[in-house]
């Protein structure tokens, strides 16, 4: 079995997370906790979402939490490559006009 | 109804099972030992017997447990702090819970005020705390049952496979469709409250599912998310509105269809905002009365606004025309259920525990006999000798068939694994596999039950502990990715699981170290390689260098070890440095059983349960000590343990008083201290059925359980730790100051109690 985590690269003071194929709720604490250390150490944080097959609101929220934390603090944040299921989500949710502000290709 | 009675039935089974666990829960919850995972187990619970409630329509039922949950949800924040008060008041409501639901379980409402004095106390709770953090929570009137469905509407329920689909499927599909007209335009104003997704929902289904119903334009409100740093990741803050544009066919019940199950997890406004047409004119069909008042008590959810209130009336009379279906629906749902039953039963688990009982007395009446036959001369009687022994090979049969109906799989068990593995993985930022194998054991429910919490310690410690970063790893040429298996098999009548790592080990020196620093061992011990490790199950040894987030729960491998102990079962350790980890459990299968030892003391006759005992031995005069106050210490194998004469204890006449004429029984509890028990003989090994002493009699310090040997007498089953703590009270062998078990002196010679302690 195996498991489907977030993986970290950091970069010459960048982080890229990329995020795994399931984003459900018990994802959301693991992400919030990346997110979180991301910000700790870098200004510049990207989040892959190319993999993402299935979004729970739990992680959307902690993507958008951060999202806003990061202009709050001039820090950079994306949300790179978002999936079509990604995107599918944050429509159902009423975001796609967040993640129009904050995707990039 | 039989299929809708199935569906409550099962509901209040499982209901049942929920109150268990929130009573036990609440039963360990004390001021100053909060476990975070408890609350929120007692949390779930309370709200699970709530949602299933309101699908049902109890709203009493309903109503109060939204007060308890209130008060829950509060604890759970930590916005209340916890007091044995508000344990008891806890407690309490658990109780009324029951209460309700047995109401409820019998169709009939809930005397007047039952509630009262509970609910005042909840309410008072939550009042001293000030409001706690999170006013919405304050107490409120609770959102009216569901409530969308009504008892006509179940009766259609039963035919589908479930419950909750088959109500909703039901409302779906029988609405008829009226004549199309104009579209309507709906705005819905969707509240979550922050615990939705804890209860399994997602409101981007809900969402979805809105989209599905006409052209929607969703409008995600973040006015109310918290900063980063304060974000709990399953909490949702985020609300919507949504415009709906549908045609007028979608009715206001198809919107309410979505969020049926969430109705009191959320705050929802509907209302239509253009005019409405023809909708209300189709009349009443059949013996709907013409003007019954909405069963939806929606009162909460409609904002003021004509139209809604006309949409509401219209929702009536279509429910009303479902209600010609039941006879010809009930009809074939009467036959499939007839199919569906053939495999399984639920059972009753007095019914079983009875059942048990008797085979065990059985089991008992037929050791009686062989007994009695024992003292015939051999080959005299030799047919009823036969048949005698056949009986015994049938009583034995009989007896694990009878065990193995409450047996259950560990799957139960296993599959909660792979979330935890997941959460400690993220945490320690290890890579991390588990693999499970033996997820069809099976063993005694009780059993089952008792094996979540060493279970899920184990593997955390495994990974936070047993498994090396992936880094790490890969210098040291294993794969990245750690390797956790958990397996189950049956072994010699016993249960026997295995939790294996590919980690580094466990580290001998590291151990050692700490266990000198604590006092636990003497300095320039010699101990072999497997004493050092079980040195881990002490208590209070813990050889995290920090408190990390996974074993910052102020819980040992000790706490691991006791509770197997309590369950009657021994927990072994077997580890090879750089190469991993493996942790062995074997369990009874049972609880109903025991093996133990029969040992006399004067005419009296005892068990000792075996998995405390250590051994026997007959000292010799140069063995014993005499401390002040006279009380006896034995040197066994290089250390002093205290001796308790059984007889002085309990007061039996005509008994070896020296322990060098008797024998002396060492054993061991749970947290690994000892005791030489003074007995005149040791009878023999036997399995016993055990009979609760609190339901026959009343409890008896230093007594476990009773149980009926062959000769038809009744025999005690002694509890070590009980004993310990009655020879610490009593004056018979009270140690000099009395304050700790004896292995606390030190032996001279340096290997103190750590040998074999597992």
């Amino acid at each position: 079995m195996g498991m489907t985590l977030i993986k970290w690269n950091e970069e010459a003071g960048r982080v890229r997370l990329a995020l795994p194929s399931d984003l459900d709720l018990p994802m959301a604490q693991p992400l919030l906790d990346s997110l979180r250390a991301a910000f700790a150490v870098s200004a510049d944080v990207t989040v892959h979402a190319d993999a993402v097959e299935r979004v729970s609101a739990a992680c959307v929220q902690a993507l958008v939490v951060a999202a806003r934390d990061s202009a709050a603090r001039g820090a950079l944040f994306a949300v790179a490559a978002p999936s079509e299921s990604f995107a599918d989500a944050c429509d159902d949710l009423g975001l796609q006009g967040w993640l129009k502000q904050w995707s990039q290709a | 109804m039989d299929d809708l009675s199935r569906f409550k039935q099962t509901y209040f089974d499982e209901s049942a099972e929920l109150l268990a666990v929130a009573e036990a829960g609440l039963l360990r919850l004390s001021p100053g030992d909060v476990d975070m995972d408890e609350v929120n187990a007692i949390f779930r619970a309370v709200h699970s017997i709530k949602g299933g409630g309101g699908a049902f329509g109890f709203s009493d039922l309903v109503a109060f447990s939204h007060e308890f949950e209130t008060v829950m949800d509060e604890v759970r924040n930590s916005a209340i702090p916890v007091t044995t008060e508000l344990v008891d008041t806890l407690i309490r409501a658990n109780d009324v819970l029951a209460q309700m639901l047995a109401y409820a379980g019998e169709g009939v409402d809930a005397p007047p005020g039952a509630t009262d004095d509970t609910v005042a106390a909840l309410r008072h709770a939550l009042a001293a705390s000030g409001g706690g953090g999170t006013a919405s929570a304050a107490p409120q009137t609770p959102p009216p049952a569901t409530s969308a469905v009504n008892d006509d509407e179940d009766d259609e329920a039963g035919i589908f496979g479930d419950a909750m689909a088959a109500i909703n499927a039901a409302r779906d599909s029988e609405a008829p469709s009226p004549p199309p007209a104009d579209r309507v335009r709906w705005t819905i104003v969707f509240r979550p409250k922050s615990d939705l997704l804890l209860s399994g929902n997602e409101p981007a289904y809900m969402l979805r599912a809105l989209r599905r119903l006409g052209d929607a334009e969703i409008v995600c409100h973040l006015d109310d998310l918290p900063k980063l740093a304060d974000l709990d990741a399953e909490l949702l803050h985020l609300s919507w509105t949504i415009t709906l544009t549908a045609d007028a066919e979608v009715g206001r019940e198809r919107i309410d269809d979505v969020f049926e199950f969430v109705a009191d997890e959320c705050d929802i406004q509907i209302t239509a905002d253009a005019p409405l047409p023809a909708v209300i004119a189709p009349p009443p069909k059949r013996d709907a009365p013409p003007n019954t008042p909405p069963a939806l008590s929606e009162s909460a959810l409609v904002p003021p606004g004509a139209t809604a209130a006309k949409t509401d009336g219209t929702a009536k009379p279509r429910g009303a025309g479902t209600n010609g279906g039941p006879g010809t629906n009930g009809g074939s749902g009467g036959g499939e259920h007839a199919g569906l039953t053939t495999h399984t039963i639920r059972v009753d688990l007095d019914k079983i525990d009875r059942l048990v009982n008797m085979v065990g007395e059985m089991v008992i009446t037929q050791a009686m006999i062989a007994e009695h036959l024992r003292d015939v001369p051999p080959g005299q009687f030799q047919e009823l000798q036969e048949g005698l022994e056949q009986l015994a090979q049938h009583t034995r049969e009989l007896r694990e068939s009878v065990m193995s109906i409450r047996a259950q799989p560990v799957s139960s068990v296993f599959s909660r694994m792979p979330r935890l593995v997941r959460e400690c993985a993220a945490l320690t930022g290890k890579e991390v596999q588990l693999a499970t194998s033996g997820e069809n054991t099976e063993v005694d429910k009780t059993v089952v039950e008792n094996l979540v919490d060493p279970l899920t310690h184990m593997i955390r410690n495994s990974i936070d502990h047993g498994l090396e970063s992936p880094d790490e790893r890969e210098r040291m040429g294993k794969p990245r990715a750690g390797t956790v298996h958990l397996s189950a098999q049956h072994r010699s009548g016993r249960i026997v699981i295995e939790v294996t790592d590919d980690g580094r080990g466990i580290n001998r020196a590291k151990v050692l170290s700490k266990a000198i620093e604590k006092g636990l061992v003497q300095p320039g011990a010699s101990m072999t390689d497997e004493e050092i490790d079980h040195l881990i199950f002490l208590p209070g040894f813990s050889t995290a260098d920090q408190v990390s987030n996974l074993s910052g729960r102020g819980v040992g491998m000790d706490v691991v070890r006791r509770n197997i102990s309590s369950l009657g079962g021994r927990i072994g350790v077997y580890s090879t440095p750089g190469e991993g980890s493996r942790f062995v459990l074997s369990l009874p299968l049972t609880l109903a059983v025991l093996d133990g030892m029969v040992i006399s003391v004067g005419e009296e006759r005892f068990v000792l349960p075996l998995t405390n005992i250590v051994e026997s031995l007959r000292p010799k005069p140069a063995d014993l000590h005499g401390l002040v106050n006279k009380c006896d210490v034995i040197m066994a194998r290089g250390e002093y343990v205290r001796l308790v004469h059984l007889h002085r204890l309990f007061g039996i006449p005509k008994a070896i008083d020296d322990a060098t004429k008797g024998l002396v029984v060492l054993v061991e509890t749970e947290d690994g201290s000892r005791l030489g028990l003074v007995v005149d003989e040791v009878l023999g090994q036997q399995q016993v059925v055990i009979k609760s002493l609190e339901s026959n009699f009343r409890r008896l310090d230093g007594v476990a359980a009773a149980t009926i040997l062959g000769d038809g007498r009744v025999a005690l089953i002694l509890d070590v730790a009980g004993l310990r703590e009655m020879s610490r009270h009593s004056g018979d062998s009270a140690s000099g100051g009395g304050r700790s078990p004896a292995p606390a002196l030190p032996a001279p010679k340096s290997e103190s109690r750590q040998r074999q302690t597992v």
